[in-house]
């Protein structure tokens, strides 16, 4: 456990090495904020508008819930991990006694525990200067499916990151490029980081809801919002359980035989 | 006598992706990659004794970093058998990660932005040290690289030395019982690498380590290794003392002459190949078997002022015995 707090508290002070950058990403993730918010505020200009079952007090809430959740599932240290394969920086983990997911997992606590106190103030910030009316869950059950579900949805994605970078094993030059196309575009889009995924067609959204993405981010927004009966939450946070066994397997398979064909180049 | 590292007939293959050079080769190589597979490691086998120190040479591309990472299990042997303290590296079990450390060249497990002090407060978390024993390991190491006034620099600031002196003391912290030195004093000016090959030599000696270290600089193996193994296009073509593969590959002895006079000059062809002449300096070589002749001809038939007969230099018995295998 020492080992962990360790390795948690060393990430933290790198993240802290810049700070320039930090910043920046944490404003580029506000604009990002308040251009959404423009944008539903304007569909809902009339206050007794309902689209897509939404009314505007709940949409704007789900925009501003994107703030938090955004933070806590989407950031990660663990974004190295191709760049780290192909450059054989790989080596450094794999010839000390350390279990290398546990090391990832723990960066990625920190960053987000770094970034969530950082979500936190610009939720507050831009709550004061935006005044939107924010929904607040009062069913102490839907909070406690919630938590249930963030959690799920931290492991998903960082079981889901690991699959993707390992593909690095296998094609080097590919590093960047996948993890670029799958998680900033296919996983932010399919997730509902950018907009509720009720606005696609009914079976699409069933399909969607098969696949693993619309639990990191859409789905416990759903269930904050009360916008799904209790059985239907219970139900995701099943298929969200399911594919964290699977993609659990997949993840460690894949990893194994990775390694078989690693080569420790440039080292 | 118990054995550290055994490597039994260890083959390992790569499979490596050709390209033509150009735009069009980096195009069919997305469709049509020619895939090759190119034998690193052709069996070989050796195995090193508790406490040992063993430099391992050959040109570049020999297979000896190969050889390393797999005894360290980072590399999965295509087949044969390999024991590192009776345990299988693959395996990377942690009981043999904590006895083991590896140092591949210059790139770094230390933490870029952070003081080094931070790099060796996490080790001693990650190999579950107890603090009386780092702070003894850690002031010890310290004091043998002399670094005491660089803990608290950012490692990005320190120099190349500087950087190298502090990745050893973070694979060293745990006072592992076998070593892999890949290249150790790559890059280092004179002084540093000396630091380091004394460094290493005391290392060796106080823990009773096990050490097999790769290098280019003969002066490496001079000071450090008892024993080389040569490897050469995955063979091992040489294992034995360093005298030896002198005396076996040198067939010849060198004689230096410092004459008073040029008289006759010449005439020293007669006696041996000269390979320098620069009055009042000769240098000649001459059969191994018959040096000693040789010498006592000079002193009597030439004003010799001083004359020395010496082996034959490392690096150019190494240039003929990779030459020779050709």
């Amino acid at each position: 456990m020492r080992k962990f707090i360790s390795i948690f508290t060393i990430s933290f002070q790198q993240e802290f090495a810049y700070k320039i950058n930090f910043i920046m990403w944490r404003v580029r993730n506000m604009f990002q904020i308040i251009l959404t918010y423009f944008l539903w505020n304007s569909v809902f200009a009339d206050t007794n508008t309902e689209v897509f079952g939404y009314n505007r007090e709940k949409i704007l809430t789900y925009v501003f819930g994107i703030i938090i959740i955004r933070a806590l599932v989407f950031s990660a240290r663990s974004v190295d991990i191709p760049g780290e394969i192909a450059d054989g920086k790989l080596s450094n983990y794999l010839i000390r006694p350390i279990n290398y997911f546990k090391y990832w997992l723990t960066r990625d606590l920190s960053s987000k525990a770094l970034n969530l106190a950082f979500s936190i103030s610009e939720f507050i910030i831009l709550a004061i200067i935006l005044k939107p009316p924010l929904f607040f869950q009062s069913n102490l059950l839907y909070i406690l499916l919630f938590l249930i579900i963030l959690l799920l949805a931290n492991y998903l994605i960082f079981v889901i990151r690991m699959i993707v970078s390992f593909v690095t094993f296998w094609m080097p030059e590919l590093a960047w490029g996948a993890q670029f196309i799958f998680m900033m575009i296919i996983t932010e889009f399919l997730s509902g980081a950018v907009f509720p995924l009720d606005i696609f067609p009914d079976t699409w959204q069933k399909t969607i809801n098969l696949t693993p993405f619309p639990y990191l981010v859409f789905f416990p927004l759903q269930v904050y919002l009360g916008q799904i009966t209790i059985v239907e939450s219970m139900q995701g946070i099943m298929v969200a359980l399911f594919w964290s066994l699977i993609l659990s397997i997949i993840m460690k398979k894949i990893w194994l035989s990775g390694l078989k064909i690693y080569s420790s180049e440039g080292r | 006598m118990n054995y550290a590292i055994v490597v039994d007939r260890l083959i390992k293959d790569f499979e490596v992706v050709e390209r033509e050079s150009g735009l069009k080769g980096a195009v069919t190589s997305i469709f049509k990659p020619k895939k090759k597979k190119v034998r690193a490691v052709r069996s070989i086998s050796f195995s090193l004794q508790e406490g040992e120190l063993v430099g391992f040479i050959g040109p570049n591309g020999a297979g000896k970093t190969t050889t390393l990472k797999t005894l360290s299990g980072l590399l999965y042997p295509t087949s044969g058998f390999v024991s590192v303290l009776n345990y299988n590296p693959w395996d990377k079990s942690h009981d043999f990660l904590k006895k083991i450390a590896a140092v591949f060249g210059q790139k770094n497990q230390m933490w870029w932005d952070l003081p080094a002090i931070d790099t060796f407060e996490l080790n001693k978390e990650i190999y579950e040290l107890k603090t009386r024993e780092y702070e003894k390991n850690l002031e010890e190491l310290v004091a043998l690289l002399d670094v005491g006034k660089l803990l608290k620099t950012s490692v990005r600031k320190l120099s190349l030395g500087q950087r190298m002196k502090m990745e050893l003391i973070a694979a060293l912290i745990h006072k592992p019982k076998v070593l892999f030195l890949d290249e150790p004093t790559i890059g280092l000016d004179l002084v540093a690498q000396q630091v380091l090959r004394d460094f290493i030599y005391e290392y060796n000696k106080i823990n009773k380590a096990t050490i097999l270290l790769t290098s280019h600089n003969m002066n490496d193996l001079v000071d450090l290794a008892r024993r080389v193994i040569v490897i050469d296009e995955g063979e091992i073509i040489f294992d034995g003392a360093l005298e030896k593969l002198v005396s076996d590959y040198a067939k010849e002895k060198i004689i230096k002459v410092t004459l008073a006079s040029d008289d006759n000059i010449k005439k020293l062809e007669e006696v041996g190949k000269i390979k320098k002449m620069a009055f009042p300096e000769v240098i000649l070589s001459v059969p191994r078997a018959t040096a000693a002749i040789a010498a006592s001809e000079i002193l009597q038939n030439f004003p010799v002022t001083d004359l020395n007969i010496e082996e034959t230099p490392i690096e150019d018995v190494i240039r003929k015995v990779f030459r020779r295998n050709k």
